[in-house]
């Protein structure tokens, strides 16, 4: 080593010249606008792919989406759907889900519910403020997830769009599910994509 | 098109050697290449193809090359021949198949969502496999779906005309209900006639739909396969022993499958024979009884009058107690004890252990007793085996089948698949006496239709014929020349046209039955509640089991004596001991050796002589002798006529003890109701009509507090002091492996053979003989003016009074409440459906209406058995078997009368 | 105090022994101490140690006589699991193995059944699985090095990098909607495209990041307690390294130049120009070094990708494996079928077995699966390089202080969550 390199070793080291370097870039950061967000004051932009809790959602006209199909149940990798399919009584052979559970605490927001949804009945939204003293009122029911589906339907809505589960366009706006008729009474004239 | 191996099960077809994707294969002749294919262990798929039918050959998807010719061949409709050389795989079949599933896509609604059969589908499975994609734009059918039918909707959108259906209700049911019609554009399976479907709803075609096609309207949309949990089980209905598989859903029954299906369509004639795997309409449509709101769930104890929940542990003291307290009082013979033979071996075992070793009583009984105890002894004295002879492979393949007395397709329908399977494939010559036009009936070769309650007297005259036609067989007659002359010296005071005339068919017809019965290579017997559950029945087993003596039929293989039984584990309870003339094992009770066995096993020392039966202990109960009964799903006040007085012998009793899962009439009585599981509840075994023993399966956990009927018992016997400390139905098992080695046959029971031969020697069987044949002709003198016939009998529909807690069935067949009668009598006397009619016999009266029965013969009336509304079962006066203790309550003489 | 069996009983091998005086025995004087190792329960603690581990020191003085490490704290049966689910469900159990780094462990994972089913991914999958990974590879040296740093003493750095992986989260939450959980990869491709949004935010990071880079350096590269406190601490032998079956940075740290994106090319790494950097001295310093280089590398394979990257499907169609996409599921029947046989009872894989190693940042992430046929594995085993690096930390911690087990255990970057399964 020569000796020049040796003094200014020398030099750094008596003058913690590594602590100068440091402050330098740490001082700088007094004059940058902090980047820690004040929750609940202030709150993050959640992007329209973001997975968070579920709703279930209804046609324009008000029907619910929902067949009953029960493919969610299958799909889901923690378990903690539980649909409980009948047939609509009032309406021969259509098939509902009369009972639907989501256990929340056990959700893992994977989002493979949603993609297996053969009507696109579930959509995750950007709630994510659902915490709670009692445990119980996270086993999500049907009018609750309805209702999530309700309240948060245009976020719903731009998730499916965000994961192409659904397009922006008329043949998803014009789409229903078409259930068997009965002979008995027909509830539902055929829809357009099957007769043409 | 019989593609099928050859019928003749004594001939062997002619070997023939083909090559098969250039392996040799050797193969009878005669048979589907695809059969001969399966054997190899290749699978083709096929969706219109199932083994227990001839080749349909609708689906193009068994293709196979064939060298020598261009286009593939259907392998299914093509017969293999010697010398083929077949190629099974390749990518030029694969496209072909692809083509094929492509086509029947094509027309397929968008259903999987809601579609049952979604994930148990084979027209997923091809789509799947052979990886179809992006199709052109699928031409919809748009048919309404069918679901006017009680059990049945068929959405014809989803058929893809594969056959199935119709081909297993044809060929395997013999039934027909079902057919193609073109309708709409499309081939449809509709209801012959396009009429709702009324058939016998044994849902062999939903089994075998390989697609949602046909769907069950009880589970309809109410699950996917994979929520359900599925269990292998046995039937609880009927001693056929069906297995079937209890789909749950938490303690939620959803539906019940059998084992056939489409999934199982590779198998053999050879297969068939020993059953299909199918199940009938109880089976399949009757499990609503397992999740009933109507269950008991909470054990219940009389307090002040009324019955008031209690805790088990509580329940169980009291009931405990409270039967030391009889005993302590008025000694251990002061307790009965009843069980249905509905219950496991295993609870069957233990109940007959509390009463006898903890309690110390003989007095045990089970429902055995009302018509199968008949058989068993009859068949125990005189061939020395207690139960039926043959196995369901051996009356399949009989050459001549006398069917005495049951229906059997209504009562026993699977084993009536057998009978049918041995008309159609084997091409038997089937006899049918019965005195109601039956299903069974109408396919047989010789139907002869007798007169109600005639059957004895036919099988006398049977007898008779074969004495007069000389079709007797020498050796089998020769060994025992004293017992032969007895046998003709008691036949010999009656002349066969007069029986001919008393049964209502001619002589000629009895001679050419007999003659048909005795000629034939492999003869069977099989008789059911029209023989064994009338007033002397076991002196009517037994003429049957001199028919099959003097015909030379007893011994030799092949041949036999069989009956069918209405409860699932009749012969178990046999079997079990249930009986106070049987210790398990069916040793008599009253040989001391064989109790000193037991009651060293058991270490006890057990009660000696023998105890009361069925009917006895009712009428000990009345006279106050019994004070104390133990009822474990049995429910005498609704099985048994007024006459017997049940209700009067069970107020007189200080402690009844009801053990049901529901709350039974009889059960409103009593002081301690004790909330037992179903089958579906829990594990154990049971014992089928033909011996094979099998599992029944836990399906889901117990509703409510209820509990196995053995876990109970078990806490009762060891609060009463013996050792039954049983954790699970296995260490019952252990213990009864230990006592009857040999007992658990896994499904297969060992052959049994019939010997005769210390019953013909014997001293008694002159004097019994002649008593026999003379009684049966005393007994035919009704009362003048009691012109009709009035039957208690078995719906198909039914079984006991278990399946009207079925809502399925009783959506299929209600209680309509009314007399079935035959239309010429009704027209004779006016009446029309509905009319309202007075029937009178010596036991009173009872209002009702009428409805018209094409089976019914002119003065037959009937009315089904499940159902005590209207109660036309007080009208019938109770016979008691002197022998064997069996009341026959089912049958009497009325009059009818319009009001 | 050994008895007659000449064995000294155990209990007194474990208790410090006082000698009464004989004087006073009520009061023990100054006690003569046994010299004997001590026996220092580090841990179980959460979650400052990268989830829970428990250490049993065994001490002399200050020095560390032997180290096993007892794991199973976070045990949750993964691979359990695995054989209870279809492939496709068992994504998002991934996730949860390195929670750190979510998006390599589906990578790794979709790879291996992949391979198993011989499915061929589409280019501009490749390309974004490859920007993806990397970019999951900067996150994770940026959580290293933060958390080393903090753990050593350094609090600045920590705060830096993890402002810095913030944006990175942020990025992933707009991409698949989580931060952390992502589940993004799918059996044959992706599951979602970047949008224009996405690349415009990834380009700007491009060219943020690595100045930042040179900003964490500043707060250690010649901070002296730093450097005393990495150089020669940890430090193993090639030869050991190798035998212990080390992976990634802990491996490359001590000259082997071993990397399977270089040895056994995948996704779109063969097609990018990188370097691998290669330590000398196979101390904490060298694998810090080289970890710092790796960002830098990881910047540059993420700008040629998305120079080379060209539009194309995500995902790859094989009609019996790979998800159908979901318009054609509303109105053609095949791809209904195929929607609902995947997701209810998944694709019928091959029996057979197969092992596919991934270079993931912390090392070899291997999946290992056992297929009898069916839809789901009948055996899935799990290569996690934390485990295997906690098989050399007993033997490369002996000799140290107790204060260095920190940065030994830190020095291989370890999460117990994929440690223990």
């Amino acid at each position: 080593m020569s000796v020049g390199a040796w003094t200014k070793k020398m030099l750094e080291a008596a003058l913690f010249d590594e602590i100068w370097d440091a402050m330098k870039v740490t001082f700088k950061h007094m004059f940058h606008k902090p980047i820690t967000f004040q929750y609940p004051r202030e709150q993050r932009i959640i992007p329209d792919a973001h997975r968070g809790a579920l709703g279930l959602l209804r046609y324009d006209d008000g029907k619910e989406r929902c067949v009953g199909c029960d493919l969610c149940e299958a799909a889901c990798p923690s378990r903690c759907i539980k649909v409980v399919s009948a047939e609509d009584k009032s309406l021969p052979l259509q098939r509902y889900a009369s009972e639907f559970y989501i256990d929340i605490t056990k959700c893992v927001f994977c989002g493979y519910c949603v993609e297996a949804c053969p009507v696109n009945a579930l959509a995750m939204t950007k709630m994510y403020e659902y915490s709670t003293h009692d445990k119980r009122t996270l086993l999500f029911d049907k009018p609750r997830l309805y209702q999530i589906g309700e309240h948060h339907l245009a976020d719903a809505k731009k998730y499916l769009y965000a994961h192409n589960q659904e397009k922006n366009d008329d043949m998803f706006h014009d789409y229903r599910y078409f259930f068997p008729q009965s002979v008995v009474q027909s509830t539902q004239p055929p829809p357009k994509h099957l007769t043409s | 098109m019989g593609l099928k191996p050859a019928t003749n099960p004594d001939v062997e077809p002619a070997p023939i050697e083909l090559q098969i994707d250039g392996k040799a294969v050797t193969a009878k002749d005669g048979v589907s290449l695809y059969d001969v294919i399966a054997g190899t262990g290749k699978i083709i798929p096929a969706m219109c193809y199932h083994y227990t039918f001839d080749p349909f050959g609708s689906c193009g998807m068994c293709l196979v090359t064939q060298e020598g010719k261009k286009a593939p061949v259907r392998s299914c409709t093509a017969k293999a021949a010697s010398g083929m050389i077949i190629r099974t795989e390749g990518d030029d079949l694969f496209q072909a198949r692809k083509k094929a599933v492509e086509k029947h896509l094509s027309v397929h609604p968008l259903d999987c969502p809601v579609c049952d059969a979604d994930g148990h589908c084979e027209l997923q499975d091809m789509a799947f496999q052979h990886g179809v994609t992006n199709l052109a734009a699928a031409k919809q059918k748009l048919i309404p779906e069918d679901t006017r039918s009680l059990a049945l909707d068929f959405n014809m959108n989803r058929c893809i005309a594969c056959g199935e259906c119709i081909n297993i209700c044809k060929d395997v049911q013999m039934i027909d209900a079902l057919q193609f019609m073109k309708k709409g554009g499309f081939t449809q399976v509709v209801a012959k006639g396009d009429t709702p479907l009324v058939c016998e709803f044994c849902g062999d075609c939903l089994a075998v739909c390989p697609v949602g096609a046909i769907t069950n309207k009880f589970s309809k949309y109410l699950y996917k396969p994979w929520q359900l949990r599925k269990t292998t089980t046995t039937c609880n209905y009927c001693g056929d022993g069906c297995q079937m598989s209890v789909e749950t859903k938490d303690t939620e029954v959803v539906r019940v499958t059998s084992l056939l299906s489409w999934k199982n369509k590779w198998g053999e004639r050879s297969d068939t024979a020993k059953g299909h795997g199918g199940l009938c309409v109880r089976g399949r449509f009757g499990f609503q009884f397992i999740d009933s709101g109507e269950r008991l769930k909470q054990p219940l104890v009389r307090q002040n009058g009324q019955l008031t929940p209690m805790p088990w542990l509580e329940t169980v003291d009291a009931a405990a107690e409270r039967l030391a307290a009889v005993k302590a009082k008025y000694g251990p013979q002061a307790i009965a004890g009843l069980i249905t033979a509905r219950c496991t071996n295993e609870d069957l075992y233990v109940f007959q252990k509390l009463m006898r070793a903890a309690i110390g009583t003989t007095h045990v009984d089970s429902s055995a007793r009302y018509g199968h105890l008949n058989f068993v002894r009859a068949v125990r004295r005189s061939l020395g085996v207690g139960r039926m002879l043959n196995d369901s492979e051996e009356i399949t393949k009989a050459k001549a089948i006398l069917v005495i007395g049951s229906n059997i397709t209504e009562t026993n329908p699977i084993a009536g698949l057998r009978v049918k399977e041995a008309i159609r494939v084997y091409k038997a010559q089937v006899i049918v006496a019965d005195s109601a036009v039956t299903n069974i009936g109408k396919l047989a070769s010789h139907p002869l239709l007798i007169k109600p309650g005639t059957e004895g007297l036919f099988i006398q005259a049977l007898l008779k014929a074969a004495l007069e036609e000389d079709v007797i067989d020498a050796e089998a007659v020769g060994k025992h020349p004293a017992a032969f002359a007895a046998l003709k010296q008691a036949l010999a005071g009656v002349s066969l046209e007069a029986l001919a005339g008393a049964t209502g068919v001619t002589s000629a017809q009895i001679r050419e039955a007999a003659t048909l019965f005795a000629e034939a290579p492999r003869s069977v017997v099989m008789c059911g509640d029209g023989v064994v559950r009338r007033s002397g029945g076991y002196q009517q087993v037994l003429a049957l089991v001199d028919l099959l003596w003097i015909t030379g039929k007893l011994g030799r293989p092949g041949c036999g004596l069989n009956t069918v039984v209405e409860e699932a584990n009749e012969q178990g309870a046999v079997d079990m001991g249930v009986a106070p003339e049987f210790l398990p094992g069916q040793a008599n009770y009253e040989d001391d050796q064989a109790l000193a066995r037991f009651a060293k096993a058991w270490n006890v020392t057990l009660p000696t002589g023998r105890g009361a039966t069925l009917m006895e202990i009712l009428k000990r109960c009345r006279s106050g002798k019994i004070k104390a009964l133990y009822l474990v799903g049995e429910n005498p006040l609704a099985t048994l006529p007024r006459s017997c007085d049940v209700q009067a012998a069970l107020e007189q009793l200080d402690l009844l003890i009801c053990q049901d899962p529901f709350m039974t009439e009889t059960a409103k009585l009593a002081h301690v109701v004790l909330p037992a599981c179903t089958f579906a509840e829990k594990d154990g075994t049971m014992t089928s009509q033909d011996g094979k023993v099998q599992r029944v399966r836990e399906t889901m956990d117990s509703l409510g507090e209820s509990l196995p009927d053995w876990h109970i018992l078990a806490a009762i016997g060891s609060r009463l002091g013996c050792a039954m400390d049983y954790e699970s139905a296995q260490d019952i098992q252990r213990e009864i492996m230990t006592l009857l080695p040999g007992y658990y046959n896994l499904g297969q029971p060992k052959k049994i053979a019939a010997s005769p031969d210390a019953y013909y020697w014997g001293d008694g069987y002159a004097g019994e003989v002649r008593t026999r044949y003379s009684s049966l002709i005393a007994r035919r003198s009704p009362p003048a003016d009691h012109s009709f016939t009035l039957t208690l009998g078995q719906l198909l529909y039914h079984s006991g009074k278990l399946s009207t807690r079925a809502s399925g069935l009783m959506t299929i067949a209600p209680n309509s409440g009314r007399l079935r009668m035959s239309p010429a009598d009704m027209e004779r006397m006016g009446l029309t459906d509905g009319s309202r009619v007075r029937l009178t016999s010596s036991a009173g009266a009872v209002e009702l209406g009428v409805q018209s029965d094409q089976a019914l013969l002119s003065l037959a009336c009937f009315f089904p058995e499940h159902f005590n509304e209207p109660p036309v079962k007080d009208l019938i006066p109770v016979e008691t078997d002197p022998v064997t203790g069996v009341p026959a309550f089912k049958q009497t003489a009325v009059s009818i009368e319009k009001v | 105090m050994k008895d007659q069996r000449g064995a000294p009983p155990l209990e007194d091998q474990r208790t410090t022994v006082y000698k009464v005086n004989p004087a006073h025995p009520e009061s023990p004087t100054l006690p003569t101490l046994r010299t004997e190792e001590l026996l220092l329960n580090m841990g179980p603690q959460h979650p400052s140690t990268h989830g829970v581990l428990k250490v049993i020191l065994e001490l002399e003085g200050e020095r560390i006589v032997k180290s096993p490490p007892v794991m199973g704290f976070l045990h949750r049966g993964v691979e359990k699991l695995a054989e209870d689910g279809t492939y496709h469900q068992f994504i998002p159990h991934t996730d949860r193995l390195d929670y750190v780094c979510a998006m390599y462990n589906n990578f790794a994972y979709c790879r291996a059944v992949e391979k198993l089913m011989n499915i061929q991914v589409p280019e501009r999958a490749e390309y974004l699985r490859t920007i993806v990974a990397e970019v999951q590879r900067i996150i994770g040296h940026q959580f290293w090095l933060g958390t080393q740093a903090l753990d050593i003493g350094a609090m600045t750095v920590f705060f830096y990098a993890f402002r810095d992986r913030e944006i990175l989260l942020d990025w992933f939450d707009e991409l698949c909607g989580a931060r952390l959980t992502t589940s993004w990869y799918r059996i044959g491709g992706v599951e979602r495209d970047l949008t224009p949004s996405l690349l415009q935010k990834l380009g700007q990071f491009l060219d943020y990041f690595p100045p930042k880079i040179d900003e964490y350096v500043v707060f250690l590269e010649k901070n002296r307690i730093w450097l005393a406190r990495t150089k020669g601490v940890a430090v193993i032998s090639a030869q050991d390294a190798l035998s212990f079956g080390l992976s990634g940075p802990t491996l490359r740290g001590s000259g082997i130049d071993y990397d399977l994106r270089k040895y056994e090319p995948y996704a779109a790494y063969p097609k990018c120009e990188f370097s691998v950097p290669v330590g000398k001295n196979g101390d904490t310093y060298d694998r810090y070094w080289i970890r710092v280089e790796e960002m830098k590398e990881s910047v540059k394979i993420i700008t040629q990708c998305l120079a080379q990257m060209r539009d194309g499907p995500i995902m790859a169609e094989v009609p019996s494996v790979t998800l159908p996409p979901k318009n054609r599921v509303f109105t053609n029947l095949e791809s209904m079928i195929q929607q609902f046989k995947l997701f209810s009872q998944g694709f019928d894989a091959p029996p057979g077995e197969i092992y596919c190693g991934t270079e993931a940042h912390k090392g070899e992430l291997g999946f290992y699966i056992v297929s009898a046929g069916g839809g789901k594995p009948y055996r899935l085993k799990i290569r996690a390089p934390s485990f295997i690096h906690m098989g050399a930390f007993d033997f490369m911690s002996r000799g140290y202080m107790i204060a260095d087990a920190v940065t030994i255990f830190g020095t291989y970057d370890i999460v117990m969550g994929e440690c223990d399964r």
